[in-house]
């Protein structure tokens, strides 16, 4: 079984399962964390049962995991009453945390304890890493004032994006590019992430990053299939 | 060298350090957030990261920072932005100002106590749980469930358990009892926490650098820092040297500098359990009473900066 974790209003989540559904995906919103049947035993994966899409389902039967979801919020929690909802949210988010980290299978991308898609990075620290890492990079400048006018905004650019998924790489850029894209998600730790540059050429400079890539491509959602499916054929 | 401490000044922990920092003449800056709506901040952000913080009295060069303690509070609980209401230029302010130095201090080259990013592991209470278990400590076992019969079960399997929140809200640890049999059926809800309560005594061990600063806590409430009608006695002493390292380097694994480590010495078998490692601990609560000095370990830390490092490798 593949799980792609979503709200489950997530129209583009809800649109790729339907075109995994050969390969028995299906989707975990927070509701489904609002059902019995949940066991989730630290240190004991082969007791723990989860609830996908309102089945019950062993731990083991899951081989692959895409996570689309950030964190949980109040505002989702629709079922719950509505004082209760910011702290069911956090309760939901770090048991996602806590559940998502011990899974044996592929996990796009892996959590962390602040952001269930992997790190929890803002442009400013995509771009400070790459920086750190040798890629040009452009800076980002910030004023945060009381009433006052904001910065002139930079230039509209529209964004030359390489985007990775476990080995491939996408993108109409020069390869150059791409070999700087991959250093970065090395140092990010991710298998899977859209990031942007200024142009397509050689000596563009960073602009920032997204964990989540267009999975409304064929191509890049061909690719997240393979990544997941690959453990199993192994 | 300049230590920036971030905060309500009149907090304790934060005020202890402070008062420290003072003591050893380090030059220090503090960016009170009651004064959320009199900040200014600039950030140049690239390879290096740069700019500055303008309050009332005060332009501190970010650049010139070298150590920083957080002990940020919710901006939206501070009392000027609650009474400008949602939505208002304040409350917008005081989110982008919570939001440029969380960004800032993740990224710093200085030293951090502590970043975010390190700090955000407590906020899943299993997940640290399982940091914790590669550490050789003991910890309890434990499952978090939505399902009313998986908790009867674990209940009747170790006769005594207790509950408490998966995440860092409402963090208190309660003892399972008869009478909340028939709320079981509440898990169903939300994933709820229950662990096998481990009988013995209590002990807090706060980690600062490569220092290590131990208090036994004896008292009969599930909970000493909610004791209600239970006394609460706090005394300094030693643990084993291997729980003292092991501490060392589980602070040093989690990329933290300073960190409050919750242990409890079962009862009669002598195992050491760890249940928990607070990274923002509001250690006062065991200084002023023990006398350990832990706010000077850690303005020692601080002045001395990324310098004074001398972390166990995890």
């Amino acid at each position: 079984m593949l799980v792609v974790v979503a709200n489950r209003c997530d129209a583009t989540a809800e649109a790729l399962v339907h075109c995994w559904r050969a390969n028995d995906a299906h989707l975990l919103s927070c509701e489904d964390l609002s059902r019995p049947g949940w066991r989730h035993c630290l240190g004991d994966p082969g007791v723990s049962t989860a609830v996908i899409g309102s089945r019950l389902v062993g731990i083991e039967k899951i081989t692959g995991v895409l996570s689309l979801l950030p964190c949980v919020t109040a505002d989702r929690l629709s079922h719950i009453l509505p004082e209760d909802r910011a702290y069911v949210a956090a309760e939901m988010m770090a048991f996602l945390v806590s559940w998502l980290s011990e899974l044996a299978c592929p996990v796009l991308n892996r959590p962390t304890p602040a952001c269930l898609m992997g790190p929890n990075w803002g442009s400013a620290q995509w771009v400070h890493a790459a920086a750190l890492a040798g890629i040009s990079v452009r800076p980002i400048r910030r004023r945060v004032v009381l009433a006052a006018d904001p910065l002139p905004e930079l230039s509209e650019i529209e964004p030359a994006t390489v985007t990775l998924v476990g080995d491939r790489c996408f993108g109409d850029v020069d390869r150059t590019l791409a070999m700087k894209a991959r250093r970065l998600a090395a140092v990010a730790g991710v298998d899977m992430v859209a990031i942007h540059f200024d142009s397509p050429e050689a000596d563009a400079r960073l602009l920032g990053a997204d964990l989540r890539p267009n999975i409304s491509s064929p191509e890049i959602a061909d690719a997240i299939l393979e990544t997941l499916e690959r453990s199993r054929r192994c | 060298m300049l230590t920036l401490l971030w905060g309500l000044g009149s907090e304790g922990p934060l005020a202890a350090v402070l008062r420290e920092l003072d003591r050893l003449g380090a030059p220090t800056s503090l960016i009170d957030q009651r004064e959320v709506l009199d900040t200014e901040i600039e950030l140049d952000i690239a390879a290096k990261v740069g700019g500055t913080v303008r309050t009332r009295d005060q332009v501190v060069d970010l650049a010139e920072v070298t150590a920083c303690y957080l002990r940020p509070y919710d901006w939206q609980d501070l009392s000027a932005v609650t009474l400008a209401g949602q939505n208002s230029s304040a409350w917008h302010h005081a989110a982008a100002i919570h939001e440029a130095l969380t960004c800032w201090s993740e990224i710093t080259s200085g030293l951090v106590v502590n970043r975010l990013a390190a700090m955000a592991g407590n906020g899943s209470k299993p997940y640290q749980l399982a940091q914790i278990g590669r550490f050789g400590f003991r910890v309890p076992e434990t499952i978090v469930t939505t399902d009313p019969d998986a908790a009867r079960a674990f209940w009747e399997q170790h006769g005594s358990v207790i509950y408490k929140s998966v995440s860092a809200v409402r963090s208190r640890v309660s003892r399972l009892e008869a009478e909340h049999f028939e709320r079981l059926g509440d898990v169903a809800w939300c994933p709820t926490q229950f662990q096998r309560y481990i009988a013995g005594m209590d002990y807090r061990v706060h980690v600062v650098g490569a220092e290590v600063f131990a208090c036994e806590v004896r008292s009969e409430a599930d909970d000493y820092r909610y004791p209600g009608a239970h006394r609460v006695e706090i005394k300094a002493c030693r643990v084993p040297w291997e729980v003292e390292d092991r501490c060392r380097r589980l602070t040093a694994a989690m990329q933290l500098f300073l960190a409050g480590i919750d242990l409890r010495r079962s009862h009669p078998d002598g195992e050491w359990y760890c249940f928990e490692v607070n990274p923002s601990p509001g250690f006062t609560y065991y200084e002023n009473t023990t006398g350990l000095p832990i706010a000077n370990a850690i303005a020692r830390l601080l002045a001395a900066g990324t310098n004074g490092l001398r972390h166990t490798s995890g």
